[in-house]
């Protein structure tokens, strides 16, 4: 029985130690590999990116607002709005009703 | 062209839209070519019969004109019917989005036709009220969708 106890307890003793032992070499490197990925990160993307407002609840827009927008890429969204109102638009001369006339759009130039 | 007649000449007999079709003349676009611009005077009237045309409208974008597109042009639609309807002014521009090809239909061929057979001319004016009917009830319900943008923008 004496035996017995004492295996025990140096067996949990051996798995405490590998555990303390595991843990302080594992501590480090996910830091290291964050800072190594945020570095490349910031050479392959010199310009910095506002995120903008924290926002609970709300859907991300794709654009953070005020942030200046390449014409061509601002050209292309306009064209997306206006063939997703004119969408929109024939969908309620279809079926004619407040909700049809009102309903969300996709487009991100509309909020 | 697609199959059937274009959308001018539906409801018209047949004998009549063979007679309409061979007044006019063919346009061949090429992909980014103008086939009027805004304030043109419009003469010719257009049937899409290959390819599709952008209907644009300038746009105020970083203090320059840019145009924007408003309707889109397909096989068998019309472009232009500004050419039949006072002050016969186009209002938009109309560009080739691919190769493209259209039949030209003149005002004065048309009327002079509309003139001997009267028939005809009523089938086509009701068919492009209907035209002109689906671009001012969808603009119209595109605009008070703005304007209710603008309502629960304010009221926010």
């Amino acid at each position: 029985m004496e035996m017995f106890l004492m295996g025990l307890c140096l067996s949990m003793l051996g798995v405490a130690a590998a555990a303390l032992a595991f843990g302080a070499a594992t501590r480090g490197e996910p830091g290291r590999a964050e800072g190594e990925i945020l570095a490349k990160a910031a050479e392959a993307h010199p310009l910095t990116v506002s995120m903008g407002t924290p926002r609970f609840f709300a859907a991300g827009t794709g654009l953070p607002p005020h942030q200046p927008v390449p014409l061509d890429v601002l050209l292309l969204q306009i064209e997306r709005h206006v063939r997703l109102e004119q969408a929109a638009a024939e969908s309620f001369i279809n079926q004619p009703s407040s909700a049809s006339l009102h309903s969300r759009t996709m487009s991100p130039l509309a909020h | 062209m697609t199959s059937g007649l274009p959308e001018l000449l539906r409801g018209v007999a047949e004998t009549d839209a063979a007679a309409i079709l061979n007044l006019g003349s063919r346009v061949h676009l090429q992909s980014g070519a103008v086939l009027f611009s805004l304030g043109d005077d419009a003469e010719t009237l257009f049937l899409v019969e290959r390819g599709r045309v952008a209907l644009t409208l300038p746009l105020q974008v970083g203090g320059r004109d840019e145009d924007v597109l408003v309707e889109e042009r397909q096989p068998g639609e019309t472009v232009g019917w500004s050419a039949l309807i006072p002050p016969h002014r186009f209002t938009l521009k109309a560009t080739a989005l691919v190769e493209t090809e259209l039949l030209g239909l003149s005002r004065a061929a048309l009327l002079d036709y509309f003139a001997t057979r009267p028939e005809a001319g009523h089938a086509v004016t009701r068919n492009l009220a209907a035209v002109i009917g689906q671009r001012l009830q969808v603009f119209q319900a595109m605009w008070l969708r703005e304007v209710q943008r603008v309502v629960d923008h304010r009221s926010a």
